[in-house]
């Protein structure tokens, strides 16, 4: 999965346009049950299967999608 | 205009009020000896309040911060500082922040799914929401086991619906589920603490609203109401001991309890069925000197596997004792209920030191059991059985003859919370008045 599958996640369950590579999860409101829905939604697009603390260590899309290119 | 409200909780007292500003003679009949129904506080300490029914609120409950700023109550923040604990089936863990220590991308899967059902829900209508047939007649732990959950995803459920509406999953509606949850403001909201419906407690207590809203008021205490006869000429409420005559009455408890009441010409449809539920909670209160785990760098909250308390929450009072609230709710609520005294006692403290070891024995124990509440029956609030919707909902805030319906489980917004009381009873007040400008008119 690129960063801009990673973006349109983000734009589902956060319900926020304005998401680029370098939002920050968190910062714009996301909490830990959101960020389980990013999970679940990198897991069916990708396959792979993160765990909280990567995304807390990984909060924007664009670190995210290098952590699961990584993980692909 | 005469007026008989029967009930002092949330919603009878702001229908009394609101019909009091606008020059009806109200008279509050109520059954138990105080006014709050469930909103009731208790002193853990000199000067220092705990809420044993109802606690929290967030931004959007809009009537009930105006009704507050108006009887002069401040809000205090839930403070969520520090680690959390978990006892989830493999020992005690501490983490960061209010995740568990579970499968994330199980969780998010239930997230989803929860996110989707609650979406298709329509809130202004319930029973007419597409699918509404087999959403009716599905439990939610028939529907969780549809979606072939993930073990920590069937772990979870149970523990959130405790949470967020006291249920047991196999005794709600997945309508009702997803109903609750839109009604409320949506999974998310529901459950945040900060930016959510936790955000904040009433500073000395929720039931200071009641209190207050009630000094203006004629209330009689020890009033059960047993009849309502509706006439051409007015309606008649029948206590033990006294008949009331008014013009309207409005019916402000639960469902379960309305049905308790003869109500002449008899309802078409009647408020509750059997299989409306009573919601499960059992709030424990342990006292200690002083909030000791935030020494500790812990935030007091914790959510366990086993019982009796499924969850923790530091609701110290500013500047008062350590108060460490325990959420006993669902299907454990029953096995609490039934247990002694002692065995509550000893069982929560126990859990307690597990959980935060550091712990000494506490100064104070108190347990506030709303199942065996023959005036509550229930709480947070009545749970609609498989079928209810379809069969209560469209009567559930139509008039019968003179009679009005008011109670938090008679508000399509925000269900089961205070807001919903006190917006069922603006409603119902704004009814009575209408009507009777029609009728003057
Ligand atoms: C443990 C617990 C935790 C909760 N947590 C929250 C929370 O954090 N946030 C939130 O917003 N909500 C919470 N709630 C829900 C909230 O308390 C209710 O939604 C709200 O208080 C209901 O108000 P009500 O006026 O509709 O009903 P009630 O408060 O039940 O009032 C009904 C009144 O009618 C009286 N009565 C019953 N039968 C008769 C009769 N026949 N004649 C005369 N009087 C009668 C009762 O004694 C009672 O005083 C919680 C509830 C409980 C119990």
């Amino acid at each position: 999965m690129n960063v801009d599958g990673v973006i349109a996640i983000f734009r589902r369950v956060l319900e926020i346009e304005e998401i680029n590579a370098d939002s920050d999860f968190f910062e714009l409101g996301g909490d830990s049950l959101l960020a389980t829905r990013v999970l679940s939604g990198v897991a069916r697009g990708s396959g792979v299967e993160l765990t909280f603390d990567d995304f807390l260590l990984s909060p924007t899309p664009g670190a995210l999608a290098k952590r699961i290119g990584a993980g692909e | 205009m005469r007026v008989v409200v029967i009930g002092a909780g949330l919603a009878g007292l702001s229908a009394a009020a609101r019909l009091t500003e606008a020059g009806a003679e109200v008279t509050v009949l109520e059954a138990r000896d105080r006014v709050g129904g469930r909103t009731h506080g208790i002193e853990v300490a000199p000067g220092a309040w705990a809420d044993a029914g109802a606690a929290y609120l967030g931004d959007r409950h809009t009537e009930l911060t105006a009704l507050m700023a108006a009887l002069d109550l401040k809000a205090t923040p839930t403070g969520m500082v520090g680690d959390s604990r978990f006892e989830l089936g493999h020992g005690s863990e501490t983490r960061h922040g209010r995740f568990p220590p579970l499968n994330a991308v199980a969780l998010g899967e239930l997230f989803d799914r929860l996110a989707e059902v609650t979406e298709t829900v329509r809130t202004d209508a319930p029973w007419l929401t597409p699918d509404a047939a087999t959403l009716d007649t599905t439990t939610a732990a028939d529907w969780l086991e549809g979606l072939s959950p993930h073990p920590d995803a069937k772990l979870f459920f149970p523990l959130f619906l405790g949470e967020m509406m006291a249920a047991d999953p196999a005794a709600v509606s997945v309508l009702h589920m997803a109903f609750y949850l839109r009604s409320g403001g949506g999974i998310r909201y529901l459950n945040a603490f900060e930016g959510g419906a936790q955000q904040d407690r009433v500073d000395g207590g929720a039931q200071q609203i009641c209190a207050r809203l009630a000094a203006g008021l004629d209330i009689r205490l020890r009033r059960p109401a047993r009849a309502i006869d509706s006439g051409p000429d007015g309606v008649t409420i029948t206590t033990d001991t006294e008949t009331f005559h008014a013009d309207s009455v409005i019916v402000a408890i639960p469902p379960v309890l309305a049905d308790a009441i003869d109500i002449r010409p008899a309802l078409a449809v009647p408020r509750s069925t059997t299989r409306t539920a009573p919601g499960c909670a059992v709030k424990a209160h342990l006292i200690y000197p002083a909030p000791l785990w935030r020494d500790h760098g812990l935030s007091g909250w914790s959510v366990n596997a086993h019982g009796p308390l499924l969850s923790t929450v530091d609701d110290s009072p500013d500047g008062g004792p350590g108060v460490l609230t325990g959420f006993v709710t669902g299907a454990e609520a029953h096995r609490y209920a039934a247990l002694s005294p002692r065995e509550q006692r000893a069982t929560a403290i126990a859990q307690a030191m597990r959980l935060f070891p550091f712990l000494p024995e506490p100064d104070g124990f108190h347990v506030t059991d709303w199942l065996g509440e023959t005036y509550s029956r229930g709480c947070y609030a009545a749970l609609f059985g498989p079928g209810d919707w379809t069969r209560l909902g469209p009567a559930l805030t139509t008039p019968h003859h003179r009679v009005y319906w008011a109670g938090t489980e008679t508000s399509l917004e925000f269900f089961g919370l205070m807001e919903g009381a006190i917006r069922s009873g603006h409603r119902a007040a704004a009814d009575i008045l209408t009507d009777k400008q029609r009728t003057t008119s």
